[in-house]
């Protein structure tokens, strides 16, 4: 049990800001007190007297004295976190959820699947898996941007695809004069998967329409519902399930996700 | 243990208890819960439940988190205990569901705990009830068999007061006990007879209803994109009347607001999940920005998640049977017609 009032942020200082792409920035946040998360897990990020959004750090778990949120600009609120400045303070609640399954990931193959800003939380367990592989057999990430300007953390993929147990694919929707890599969304990249199917674990994060193409595509390549974990940060207020809003069925996505199997939420409709 | 007073001396306990706590009670089906006089809170023990429930005493449709930024001090709560006179079963089984949304689970909501706590609860039997009375129909009563600290059932003119807690009986001892007698065999069970008498009344008023919700069962209501739905989501105006008003609809909304230069307070306040802007995400033009877009999903999600879904969180109905819903809907939806209606 967690005492104290979940309901006031904690102070956190922004110590840098990353120009990811021209939507995408990332706050590197020092929280007042180090916030031990799990990858996967989510935190209410508060701008002082405007609100609140719920985002999934994208770094990694072993650094909780140093959290980076990776944001891309969409609304108001994300508007405003990106006119934040090096020196500023933020707030953070959390961090909520369940976080990724990485204790039941041994003997398997990964497959991590992101979709524009979606790989942001998928880093934390990229990162975490990078750390420490443990008996996890292999991590296949596959991911696609909308054009090559906006492929977020461009700089650090060769870095991943060096690791021996790591492969990592990209693609962009449409062909660039600049780009000899893959195109076409990132569901293209799931056929034919060089995966141990009936080992496999698939890790998704994306706009809902990539998560529901890309859950299907999945499907049609022999993988069950139970091996396909979903990222489904939808409209939180408490981040605690008590509010209301995110439910799928009798499933709050704050409480029993946002990373959520599903196996657990296939028959309910409204899930993509 | 149970007692047996007059009216007079009934009376008398209100106006000793007025002295001791801040007392509210149920005024009348007009009026909703009030500071009142003696006379007119006792006599409304002959009433049906108020129009509005004990809900906002547990969860205030508005209410200040905390302050935080520059000089963030902590706020001084009011901590003198609140007695509420006259709630009803049905709230009581509400105030167990919002037991499990605020107290069950990895966080604590310490402002929900507080309030809970400085509550002294005088329930009372129904000897009365709306038109819109169901409780019978959702495994609930016009009577309370616990959660109260004292029970008040008006028996041959006077009252029977049972004692449920340590406080409840404190109370009773320190505001009557001049006037307190043990109540007689023969008046338990002319409460007992009146009660099952009371169970007959709502049974029949409810007759052409068959089905019965449990907390161990969750109903079976089509899925909420089934166009069924559409036949009372045509009578919704998304007005929230239903949401507010129902003593076991909890959810809300934060948001934060200026105090001064650096200075902010967050505030919680009730929300609704009949209204567009509830799900509502940020996102552009081509993006499915709320999972339930039409009014028919949030309606049927509002009614899975009393009858369906609530049983799965909480191993109870999330529907006690109050009717307030069935009062306050401007389009006449009444949620006894729609489950009835549409489960099978």
């Amino acid at each position: 049990m967690i005492s104290g009032n979940p309901y006031m942020p904690m102070p956190a200082t922004v110590t840098d800001v990353i120009d990811e792409t021209p939507t995408i920035k990332t706050l590197i946040l020092e929280p007042q007190e180090p916030m031990p998360f799990k990858a996967g897990q989510f935190i209410q990020l508060t701008l002082p007297g405007v609100g609140e959004a719920p985002f999934t750090p994208s770094s990694s778990p072993r650094q909780p004295e140093r959290i980076a949120i990776t944001i891309l600009r969409t609304g108001c609120v994300t508007e405003r976190f990106h006119e934040c400045k090096p020196g500023q303070t933020l707030g953070l609640r959390g961090p909520f959820g369940k976080g990724y399954p990485i204790d039941e990931l041994g003997g398997k193959d990964v497959l991590v699947v992101g979709g524009g800003v979606g790989l942001a939380p998928l880093r934390a367990l990229i990162l975490a898996l990078l750390d420490d592989m443990g008996s996890v057999k292999r991590m296949s990430i596959k991911y696609g941007a909308r054009c090559m300007e906006e492929l977020l953390y461009r700089n650090q993929h060769d870095g991943w695809a060096a690791h021996k147990k790591v492969d990592f694919m990209c693609t962009i929707d449409n062909p660039q004069p600049e780009w000899d890599g893959h195109t076409g969304v990132v569901t293209t990249l799931l056929k034919d998967l060089d995966v141990n199917k009936a080992k496999t674990h698939a890790f998704i994060c994306g706009p809902s329409v990539m998560l529901k193409f890309a859950t299907f595509t999945l499907i049609d390549e022999g993988l069950a519902p139970e091996q396909i974990c979903l990222s489904m940060n939808r409209r939180m207020s408490c981040g605690m399930g008590k509010c209301g809003r995110c439910n799928i069925g009798p499933h709050y996505l704050c409480k029993d996700g946002p990373d959520i199997n599903y196996a657990t939420i296939k028959d309910y409709p409204n899930v993509f | 243990m149970t007692y047996y007073v007059t009216q007079e001396a009934a009376k008398g306990f209100v106006l000793q208890c007025r002295q001791r706590h801040h007392l509210v009670s149920l005024a009348s089906r007009e009026v909703a819960w009030d500071e009142i006089e003696a006379d007119a809170c006792v006599s409304a023990f002959f009433k049906p439940r108020a129009a509005q429930s004990a809900k906002g005493f547990l969860m205030p449709a508005s209410e200040s988190l905390g302050h935080y930024g520059d000089r963030a001090e902590s706020q001084d709560r009011d901590q003198k205990s609140v007695v509420l006179m006259g709630v009803r079963a049905c709230e009581l089984r509400a105030r167990a569901y919002l037991d499990c949304v605020f107290q069950q689970g990895e966080f604590q909501d310490p402002l929900y705990d507080q309030r809970r706590e400085s509550l002294l609860i005088v329930s009372c039997d129904c000897v009365e009830c709306a038109d819109s009375c169901f409780c019978p129909l959702v495994g609930g009563g016009p009577f309370a068999a616990d959660g109260f600290d004292l029970n008040v059932s008006p028996v041959d003119g006077g009252f029977v007061i049972e004692t449920g807690s340590d406080r409840g009986a404190e109370l009773l001892k320190a505001c009557m006990a001049d006037s307190l007698t043990e109540a007689s065999g023969e008046q338990l069970s002319r409460r007992d007879q009146q009660r099952r008498q009371m169970v007959e009344r709502l049974q029949s008023q409810n007759g052409d209803f068959s089905f019965a919700a449990t907390d161990q069962q969750a109903t079976s209501l089509p899925k909420d994109n089934n166009e069924d739905w559409q036949r009372f989501a045509a009578d919704c105006v998304e007005c929230g009347a239903c949401t507010n008003i129902c003593p076991t609809c909890h959810c809300f909304y934060l948001y934060d607001q200026l105090l001064g230069a650096d200075r902010f307070e967050r505030v919680r306040t009730w929300d609704s999940c009949l209204l567009s802007s509830y799900h509502r995400m940020a996102g552009g033009p081509k993006m499915k920005l709320t999972p339930r877009p039409k009014l028919l999903g949030r309606l049927a999600n509002r009614v899975l998640h009393k009858f369906t879904y609530s049983p799965q969180q909480y191993e109870m109905t999330g529907c006690v049977g109050c009717g307030r819903c069935v009062d306050a809907c401007l389009g006449e939806i009444d949620i006894r017609q729609v489950v009835q209606e549409l489960n099978g």
